[in-house]
């Protein structure tokens, strides 16, 4: 019976109710596990550059502009949320944060910026402890990824200058 | 029978042509033959031992062994064993015979062989473009190992238009999509139209290639991909992953940990669950019953807040890694879990009841778009639609990987090949599911989440993966490389195989059926290229070309 189906569905739908949440007013709580905007901190981060090789989306860029200053540029707008980054970090100075509300104007508000100093580090990769084999750094050396225009730049110094030895490390060229 | 008599009976009939072939294990067998006899080969396995056909592979393995390769997949459900039937072919000019014309099904993947590897599978009944784009030049095959991955044309030709075939006699064109109200995802399907009736059509799809295979081969690394392979579908995203880790597993012989196969099947399930709702939900509508779209859609939520709450994110879980799964089930968690699949069946099974006998929901479905028995072989056709037809297959069954070998669940079947029937597998899997987690959540022990790999991953191996996914079986094929990436990696969905069977579902049936029919099988196409804009009040059409978008689409703000 038909008509009976359509009172059985009626009732499905009264015994609902209203289920809509009062959002935006009241925000539902996101759970403690919650892949968030990453949060980096710059006082924690010894810039290896270990978030930079394992972003699947190659949201993190490196640049080394001398010896001693490494900047790390996160690119916000081009994020999966996957939280690798997060993982793999040796310092644990990325956080997942709660915030999901990220929508802007301006795609540049959602970057963030990190001058490291590197000490006398010759960007051996050692600093970066690798979970696994599969995690190793893409690119030891110096890199000079174009920030300018958020692109990943295949090639290390040690290729621009056809070298293939950084300090004792064999640099693998590309 | 195993895999090693198989081979016996193939090496009994075929003899020399079998130049080598290796069994890793009692479930996978790769037979390398010569090219020459691929096609009777491929025609005794696909009729005389009536394997299912999978999907055919072309593969530029040049700088590798100096040849191109052509790998067919078969699967033999009720034998558990998934086998490859690869050939090498000379660098210059790479041709193979065509299998299309003796197993239909390799029609698409041979086309796509064609334009993306260029390997021309000669004798092939419809050798037109498939994947490329319009304007992309001939002779330029972008999966080629010398084509780098972010290769751009440079004699893209914008206003080239695609060929359609000319309509039969005393049938009109009706255009149904790019853009349709009732697809959520670009396809252009060109309907021969005679009345009322569909009488046939040509379908231009792959508007949305975006060169995941490509990418994942040249810049990507092992543990990076499952987090690019979830993002090949918005609904079954965690089943491309799981396959894809299952696959590279498979090829170089590493198995993860218990605990770790537990927590994958229960977010296989949980995806099929939230599928299956969404898929009711979607079909509902698609017949213009949009309570039971809003019922379904409201159950659905908090499965979609528990996956959030076990995995970081309520849809892109993104849990795989190689070896293993990145966040472990809590206790509390578990137990949340266990009130929501209660929750769930409490309430899906009035609406199963309720369904069930509208007769208004069976008067829209039933004998329309009909895949029998035949057409499911023919085609390759998997999934819901395969179970509809009353083919019992089930990759959780018969190819059993993760934890599906310790859980008992039925494999739900109806004989009707039309919709309704899918209608009413897909309502029924819904309780296999729940049946499936909480026996996964009675069983799994404490232990490790994650295997400890210690070295690189060996290079050249081959792997192999089906995953039952809520649309169908879904197939990775690997071969393991260096650079910590895969040499090759070839992704064949679902739909891929459903899809092709779409004109024949549609065929004599009225126009008004068409939505409905090629809803029921679910189909996930996944972006656009043109865009027009017209103004109201002159009336001027001015069409945007697919740089001028691009730039807008770049811009900074």
């Amino acid at each position: 019976m038909s008509v009976r189906s359509k009172l059985e569905e009626a009732v499905i739908c009264l015994k609902a109710g209203r289920v809509t949440l009062p959002y935006p007013a009241q925000p539902r709580p996101v759970p403690e596990n919650f892949r968030g905007r990453p949060i980096f901190d710059a006082a924690k981060c010894i810039g290896c550059a270990g978030c930079a090789n394992n972003c699947t989306a190659r949201a993190v860029l490196v640049s080394d502009v001398c010896q001693e200053i490494r900047i790390l540029k996160y690119v916000g707008s081009r994020c999966t949320y996957c939280g690798r980054c997060a993982e793999v970090c040796p310092e644990k100075a990325i956080t997942m944060s709660h915030e999901f509300e990220i929508a802007t104007g301006s795609a540049l508000d959602l970057d963030q910026r990190l001058e490291i100093f590197m000490s006398t580090c010759q960007r051996c990769g050692r600093c970066f402890v690798e979970p696994s084999p599969l995690e190793q750094l893409k690119m030891k050396g110096y890199r000079f990824d174009d920030l300018q225009n958020d692109r990943w730049i295949f090639r290390s110094r040690a290729f621009l200058e056809n070298d293939t030895v950084v300090d004792d490390i064999a640099i693998e060229l590309d | 029978m195993t895999a090693r008599a198989r081979l016996e009976q193939l090496k009994q009939q075929f003899g020399t042509s079998i130049l080598r072939a290796d069994l890793p294990s009692d479930t996978r067998l790769f037979v390398h033959v010569e090219p020459s006899a691929v096609k009777p080969i491929c025609r005794h396995i696909f009729r005389d031992f009536d394997a299912r056909y999978v999907i055919s592979i072309g593969i530029d393995d040049r700088p590798f062994s100096g040849t191109f390769l052509v790998a067919h997949d078969f699967a033999f459900d009720k034998e558990h064993l998934l086998c490859s039937v690869l050939t090498q072919l000379s660098p210059e000019n790479p041709k193979i015979d065509s299998i299309s014309d003796v197993i239909p099904a390799a029609s698409w993947a041979e086309r796509e062989m064609r334009d993306l590897v260029g390997i021309e599978p000669v004798g092939h009944p419809y050798p037109k473009r498939l994947v490329l784009p319009d304007g992309w030049p001939d002779g330029l095959h972008p999966l080629r190992k010398d084509v780098s991955w972010d290769h751009v044309p440079k004699d893209f030709d914008e206003d080239r238009e695609f060929k359609f075939d000319d309509p039969p006699e005393g049938c009109t064109v009706v255009p149904f999509g790019p853009f349709h109200p009732t697809l959520d995802e670009p396809a252009h399907f060109r309907l021969y139209v005679e009345g009322e009736m569909v009488r046939g059509c040509e379908y231009r799809g792959f508007m949305v290639h975006r060169g995941i295979e490509k990418l994942a081969e040249s810049v990507m690394s092992y543990n990076d991909i499952p987090m690019l392979a979830e993002r090949i579908c918005g609904i079954c995203g965690c089943v491309h992953s799981v396959t894809y880790a299952q696959s590279v597993e498979s090829a170089v012989a590493i198995h993860p940990p218990a605990r770790a196969e537990y927590i994958r099947t229960i977010m296989l399930e949980l995806e099929r669950l939230h599928s299956h709702l969404l898929w009711v939900g979607l079909a509902c509508h698609i017949v213009g019953f949009d309570t039971l779209f809003m019922q379904s859609f409201r159950i659905r939520e908090p499965i979609m807040w528990i996956a959030e709450k076990i995995s970081g994110n309520r849809k892109t879980y993104s849990m795989c890694l190689i070896g293993g799964v990145r966040s472990d089930i809590a206790p509390e968690t578990k137990a949340e879990l266990r009130a929501v699949l209660d929750k769930l069946e409490n309430e899906w099974r009035p609406v199963v009841a309720a369904v069930s006998k509208d007769r208004n929901i069976q008067k829209r479905t039933r004998d329309v778009g009909v895949a029998d028995k035949k057409l499911v072989k023919e085609r390759g056709l998997v999934g819901p639609v395969a179970r509809a037809a009353g083919v019992d297959i089930d990759c959780r069954r018969d190819h059993p990987y993760a934890a599906y070998d310790r859980l008992e669940f039925d494999v739900i079947t109806e004989q009707g090949s039309d919709v309704w029937s899918r209608v009413l597998v897909r309502a029924k899997e819904v309780f296999e599911s729940i049946r499936i987690i909480r026996q996964c959540l009675e069983k799994m022990e404490d232990g490790p989440i994650q295997l400890e790999i210690k070295d690189e991953l060996p290079a050249g191996r081959l792997g192999l993966s089906s995953v039952e996914a809520p649309r169908g079986e879904s197939h990775h094929f690997v071969i393991t490389g260096e650079n910590n990436r895969p040499r090759r990696w070839r992704v064949r969905a679902p739909t891929y195989q459903n899809l092709q069977a779409v004109p024949a579902m549609i065929k004599d049936q009225q126009i008004a059926d068409m939505t409905i029919s090629l809803g029921s099988i679910d189909p996930c196409f996944s972006c656009t290229d043109r865009l027009e804009t017209i103004d109201l009040r002159s009336g001027k059409v001015r069409v945007w070309s697919q740089d001028e978008l691009l730039a807008l689409t770049r811009k900074k703000a």
